[in-house]
């Protein structure tokens, strides 16, 4: 009696062991499955990506059709993060899980290239695939620190002046062609509290390039320098607008999310935004009539801001030549020719760019013109710490809590405290 | 005929810890392994991503918490944010629960109603909340119709904060009500006929007899409220897409240990620590909770 009892006790933990550690060890049995790729047998390429509007996805899609007609051997598994995706991807990585290829902001790309959980793609670029052709800035940023390079830029986008022509006439102001212009126009064009002038997105991502306008630097060895007088100066005058001039304003002082809302509601006059603005306006406000033009000059100067965005390849990834095929092609001429076709994004390749005419598409030509002189939005290691300590204080003093000068001295303090004690 | 027994004795713990071990297996797996490891994480400098590495750093996360400006901000926030919602959503659950008691017309109606905002999940909350704190939101054209200033909820830091006590108030409160309900239905109706007697009017009722009957129910709502509360989240973190801005006003202590955890690379040693720090704050805030309301426990 007692014996069969021990029996059927065993039997059963045994089996709740074994249903728990199958429930644990099933994901990774059949990754190992889907790993070995032998000789004929399709191997499936995990693509990880953030969604865009259903129109990219489309192009996206067909992108990756035509691969796939190409590679009959190569099974593309595109999964789409919607949400922090960054977050979802470092911890993906961390556990072991991650997708074989995925995009990259050019932001995030030296914190992650020196954690070493990228591969190293100059090793299987071919004469073929020509790296020449690219944007010499674009994949600049993601060359890690031993020069080689981690990414290719699938596209990328800079900042351009969007303006509302109806407005303009009204108000009989020409388009600004410097930053005194600008602000100038922004008083002229400013009804109160219910259009302003010109809609500002109080981040460094959008000021970097007045930030080092007049030759301050935001970032210096990897550190915090953005309380350097030079800088404070030249982001005085975006301050001065909101508080003395009351003709700028943020996205949410007027209930808007971000400067494309805003601008196309009617609330802003002139906001300065990417190429990503132009679809949304054409979707969302279909009668709005606008116009874009370079950013104006800032001391004489052009400047402007470029975001870009590559593939990367997952160092543990159990496909890479597969994943290389799928990287290639998307950065190659012929994909990055379907992916950009519709213009939602800017090809880096400049025989695409070339061939695809926006330099003379007249919504898309600032954008493009801005290209050669853009600066791109990435700057060491320590960036997203600098990013967040420069944006929470920059915030307080555009609303006027305090003098710009000692909230950016403040974030400089604070974000350099946090840096060296990492 | 000892030994039988020990032998007895042994076969049954033995074969009690079999038929745990399923439930031993699963509770030290993913509770006790994650606590301990977690602990451990404390006193190291971790890289988790591509060459993962361990580097016993000794106190040394623990040392930088106090050199961290952010990390006060963020416990001044989140001690400001305990000290206003806790005893606000206390009163006020008490007052809705005896209102709700006190045999009024269409009572299992406003329980209903006083209840739904508990069902709704906390994210669809915010978000819902949000809309209604934009510029040009619902709350904002109800506070003009009646003349009152407006706010920019959402963007200007004095407000932002106090946004998110408002929001937590509102939706916490009908829970603790329920509790609340639920004990008063329990006090003896003789008690409430003695102090009749005796003169008391419904004021003096509500106070001598209902609230210090209450007792140990207000000491459970109050550490359930702190607990709650000292590990506000998933509020601020919709509320201000995970910054904590603007200008650091909605950085609480949880969402702090986020951005370290997750945001920045390599610093999920401190993050470990920051939440080994707030788990021991929660700690002496329920202890001392215990030791002035002076209740045995009852839970």
């Amino acid at each position: 009696m007692g014996k069969t009892k021990w029996i059927a006790a065993l039997g059963i933990t045994t089996m709740l062991f074994g249903s728990v550690l199958a429930g644990c060890g099933g994901g990774e049995k059949s990754e190992q499955a889907n790993g070995g790729s032998k000789q004929g047998e399709k191997v499936e390429v995990t693509l990880a990506g953030w969604g865009g509007n259903p129109s990219e996805q489309k192009l996206l899609q067909q992108t990756l059709d035509d691969f796939e007609k190409k590679h009959p051997n190569i099974k593309v598994k595109y999964e789409v993060i919607a949400d922090q995706y960054m977050d979802v991807i470092k911890t993906r990585l961390a556990g072991g899980q991650g997708p074989d290829v995925f995009y990259l902001d050019a932001f995030e790309a030296p914190a992650l290239i020196e954690t070493g959980a990228l591969e190293p793609l100059d090793k299987y670029v071919t004469d073929e695939f020509d790296v020449n052709d690219f944007e010499k800035p674009m994949l600049d940023a993601f060359r890690g620190e031993d020069g080689k390079i981690y990414g290719f830029p699938k596209d990328y986008s800079t900042l351009a002046l969007f303006y509302n022509k109806k407005m303009f006439e009204e108000a009989g102001v020409e388009v600004p062609k410097t930053w005194d212009e600008l602000r100038e126009a922004a008083k002229k064009l400013t009804k109160g509290k219910d259009v302003y002038g010109f809609g500002v997105a109080p981040e460094l991502a959008r000021l970097y390039y007045i930030a080092e306008s007049k030759g301050g630097k935001v970032v210096t060895d990897n550190k915090a320098s953005f309380a350097d007088s030079k800088v404070v100066d030249a982001l005085q005058p975006i301050v001065d607008m909101h508080l003395k001039d009351k003709t700028a304003a943020q996205p949410n002082e007027v209930g808007a999310t971000w400067g494309g809302e805003m601008f196309g509601q009617g609330k802003a006059a002139m906001v300065i935004e990417g190429n990503w603005a132009i679809p949304f306006l054409q979707d969302t406000f279909p009668n709005l009539e606008f116009g874009t033009a370079e950013i104006p000059t800032i001391n004489g100067k052009k400047a402007t801001m470029a975001y870009t965005v590559a593939y990367v390849m997952n160092k543990d990834s159990q496909k890479k030549e597969a994943a290389w095929e799928l990287i290639s092609y998307l950065t190659g001429k012929e994909g990055m020719k379907t992916w950009t076709s519709k213009g939602y994004a800017l090809p880096t390749r400049k025989s695409v760019a070339a061939e695809l005419g926006f330099d003379k598409d007249p919504l898309r030509a600032p954008l493009v013109a801005g290209a050669p002189y853009a600066t791109v939005w990435q700057n060491g290691t320590n960036l997203p710490i600098i990013v967040n300590n420069f944006n929470n204080q920059f915030v307080s003093a555009f609303l006027g809590e305090r003098p710009l000068a000692d909230a950016l001295k403040e974030a400089e303090k604070t974000a350099n405290s946090e840096i060296e004690s990492r | 005929m000892k030994q039988t027994l020990t032998k007895k004795m042994w076969r049954e713990t033995g074969s009690a810890y079999l038929f745990l071990s399923p439930a031993l297996f699963v509770l030290l797996l993913f509770i006790i392994g994650p606590i301990v490891f977690a602990v451990f994480l404390a006193f190291h400098k971790v890289q988790l991503l591509g060459t993962t590495s361990f580097e016993f750093v000794g106190l040394d996360n623990f040392a930088r918490i106090a050199d961290d400006t952010r990390a006060k901000i963020a416990l001044w926030n989140t001690l400001k944010y305990v000290a206003i919602v806790v005893p606000c959503q206390t009163i006020l659950a008490l007052v809705l629960a005896a209102t709700l008691n006190a045999g009024l017309k269409g009572e299992k109606f406003f329980r209903i109603v006083y209840f739904l905002p508990t069902l709704t999940s906390s994210a669809v909350l915010t978000l819902i909340f949000m809309w209604m704190y934009n510029q040009n939101g619902l709350i904002n054209h109800v506070l003009e119709a009646v003349g009152l200033p407006t706010y920019n909820w959402l963007g200007d830091p004095d407000v932002a904060l106090n946004a998110i006590m408002i929001m937590n108030i509102w939706s916490t409160a009908p829970y603790f009500m329920v509790i609340y309900l639920a004990a008063l239905q329990d006090i003896p109706d003789s008690l409430y006929e003695a102090a009749e007697l005796d003169g008391a009017n419904a004021w003096q009722k509500f106070w001598h007899v209902t609230v210090p009957y209450l007792r140990p129910v207000t000491s459970f709502v109050v550490v359930m409220g702190l607990i709650g509360t000292f590990q506000l989240f998933d509020q601020s973190y919709i509320f201000s897409a995970g910054s904590g801005g603007p200008n650091n006003s909605t950085l609480t202590v949880v969402l702090l240990i986020y951005q370290y955890a997750f945001k920045t690379l390599g610093t999920m040693g401190y993050a470990a620590a920051l939440a080994f720090a707030l788990a021991i704050m929660i700690l002496i805030a329920t202890l001392l909770q215990r030791k002035l309301s002076k209740e045995e426990s009852l839970y």
